[in-house]
């Protein structure tokens, strides 16, 4: 197709559908930021999100824009459970990063076949009652679509809003910045974990409920972009949810790119060649 | 006589026993040396892939290509070594992890060359002893993951070995004492990524056919939760852990006690699940695994000459 057509739909398109993974990707920053590991199993807070909206939409009958809400909380609340029971009676423990990283695989595998084991194995999909199907610069995409990814974006926004412009936020930030320093001032870093989890699992809720719209709903929905979501988080300079944001936006748009002129694999491989570069580039050497 | 020994148990052990070797070869580059390898099952399943191709569309004998596939993983372990192994651990572990999807993406998009998840074979044994093949040919992976254990238990007591150990303990205390740390690391991560290489190599026509899903994430995994229950700094952590879980498992609960068909996919959502569970709960409550540390004493010429100071 023409260039400027190229551009113009790998610029529009790649910004939406990267809208649940800047959530996700903001969620996961909330985490490594605060706790300075990389939680891989981050990942199934999406597919929780994702199969817990299914449970009020096709099975509880509930209309997928009312389940989005009962289903994202839950998905934080879920997150903060990983928390409370694991994660932080390992850190006290004295698990160091790197098993912390095969911990939070573990519990992933565990929480992902767990799924497996309570909802089967087939794949789900939601029950959207009235949708309308439009032409999106030349994509076709439904209305429901276009709303997620609008309001993936809002949310996202929003976020960002949060950490930067209000005073909880600050105090998000500087926990993570300085634990010593911020409970010498009066902060509670259990309280922040707490709501700093809950976030982060509300987002990667969202994100998942959100991505379960354009596919099946199946359990490996977090696994397969946790990847990319951790590409994101290390582009984005992990630590800073603003970049996290651009990083994600930039990253939708290369893969759209990569899609449209080859196949949607090479997308993939072409991200995790990137992903290890960056590793590379951005990490101090031993 | 013949039936048992050609049949469905030798299968089971030839693939323990290679599950053993890589375990053991995780160990190697983890207990011993700090490389949190996520990938090695893409080594095994590259020699693998290496070697059926080697033989099946290039017609190249067993032994000539058995040697191919290995120094090729070797080859791939080197680049992939050179590009990450001065990183420390954790981008180590995740780099190791997106480059296993991306060849686990790589060979089933690739269909012209592995025929995707079709699967490809059937792959020939090197030699024909009729029923007694299989069996023989246990033999001989039995032969070679013995020799892997000896080398892996002198290393424990090897100059070579405490180097490794340095490198895991202090690297930087290790590099300001003048041992070329990255070097190292590249050398021995090539060569036991070569290693593995070469069992899956060997392993080819044990398994007669194969399949993507044999380089994927959950071999890798269970490698994994295999050498962390087992122990990873102990030399028998590997084998330990593989009998545990994959000996369990696979050979147990598949063979000798019948599984109904239906629920066959429970049991695989419940494997992988306990799998993780035990993983978790290993890490949080017994990281030393089930033959806990190692005890490292030092070597002292003359204690009693010392002892005897003292008193």
């Amino acid at each position: 197709m023409p260039f400027l057509d190229f551009l113009k739909s790998t610029l529009v398109i790649g910004l939406l559908e990267s809208a649940p993974l800047m959530l996700a990707a903001v969620g996961f920053t909330l985490i490594f930021c605060l706790n300075g590991f990389i939680n891989i199993a981050y990942a199934e807070n999406l597919t929780i999100g994702a199969y817990l909206a299914v449970t009020f939409n096709a099975m509880l009958g509930w209309n997928y824009y009312l389940s989005i809400i009962p289903a994202s909380l839950l998905a934080g609340v879920v997150s903060v459970l990983t928390y409370l029971l694991v994660f932080r009676p390992a850190m006290k423990r004295g698990v160091g990063k790197t098993e912390m990283i095969i911990l939070s695989v573990g519990l992933s595998f565990v929480l992902r076949f767990g799924i497996n084991l309570i909802y089967g194995s087939e794949l789900f999909n939601f029950n959207i009652s009235k949708t309308y199907y439009l032409s999106f610069f030349g994509m076709g995409i439904t209305s429901t679509q276009l709303i997620c990814l609008g309001l993936a974006l809002i949310i996202a926004l929003g976020f960002y809003l949060f950490m930067y412009k209000t005073n909880y936020g600050q105090i998000m930030r500087a926990l993570s910045d300085n634990e010593n320093l911020a409970m010498v001032s009066g902060i509670n870093p259990i309280k922040v974990s707490i709501l700093v989890w809950f976030l982060a699992g509300v987002a990667g809720g969202l994100a998942g409920i959100f991505t379960g719209v354009f596919t099946w709903v199946h359990s490996s929905i977090g696994w397969n972009v946790i990847l990319v979501i951790l590409l994101v988080a290390i582009i984005g300079r992990v630590g800073s949810v603003r970049g996290a944001l651009i990083a994600g936006a930039s990253i939708g748009i290369i893969t759209t790119a990569v899609t449209l002129v080859t196949q949607p694999a090479y997308g993939e491989i072409a991200l995790l060649i990137i992903f290890i570069i960056f590793l590379k580039f951005r990490k101090a050497e031993v | 006589m013949g039936q048992i020994l050609s049949g469905y148990y030798i299968y089971m052990f030839s693939l323990l026993l290679v599950f053993i070797a890589l375990a053991t070869i995780l160990h190697l580059q983890f207990g011993v040396t700090g490389i949190a390898n996520f990938g090695l099952s893409i080594f095994w399943g590259f020699g693998m892939y290496a070697f059926a191709l080697l033989v099946l569309k290039l017609n190249i004998p067993f032994v000539l290509a058995v040697i191919l596939a290995t120094v090729l993983t070797g080859i791939i372990a080197l680049v992939l070594g050179r590009f990450i192994l001065n990183l420390d651990s954790q981008s180590v572990l995740v780099a190791t992890l997106a480059f296993l999807v991306i060849i686990e993406v790589l060979i089933t998009q690739e269909k012209w060359l592995t025929n995707g998840v079709m699967g490809i074979g059937p792959i020939p044994f090197p030699f024909d002893f009729g029923v007694y093949t299989k069996f023989v040919y246990f033999l001989i992976i039995l032969l070679f993951t013995v020799a892997l254990m000896l080398y892996a238990g002198k290393l424990h007591s090897a100059p070579y070995g405490r180097l490794l150990l340095s490198i895991q303990d202090n690297e930087p205390l290790a590099q300001s004492l003048g041992k070329p740390t990255f070097r190292q690391k590249i050398i021995f991560f090539t060569f036991t990524c070569a290693l593995a290489g070469f069992f899956g190599a060997m392993a080819a026509p044990v398994y007669n056919f194969l399949f993507p899903k044999y380089l994927g994430a959950e071999v890798t995994f269970t490698l994994w939760i295999a050498l962390i229950l087992g122990s990873r700094k102990r030399l028998f952590g590997g084998l330990v852990g593989v009998l545990v879980t994959v000996g369990l498992f696979d050979v147990l609960l598949e063979t000798v006690v019948p599984i109904p068909e239906q629920n066959a996919v429970i049991l695989y959502n419940a494997k992988y699940f306990l799998y993780g569970l035990t993983l978790v709960l290993v890490l949080m409550f017994r990281p030393s695994g089930i033959l806990g540390d190692k005890k490292r004493s030092i070597n002292i010429r003359n204690t009693s000459k010392l002892e005897k100071k003292e008193g």
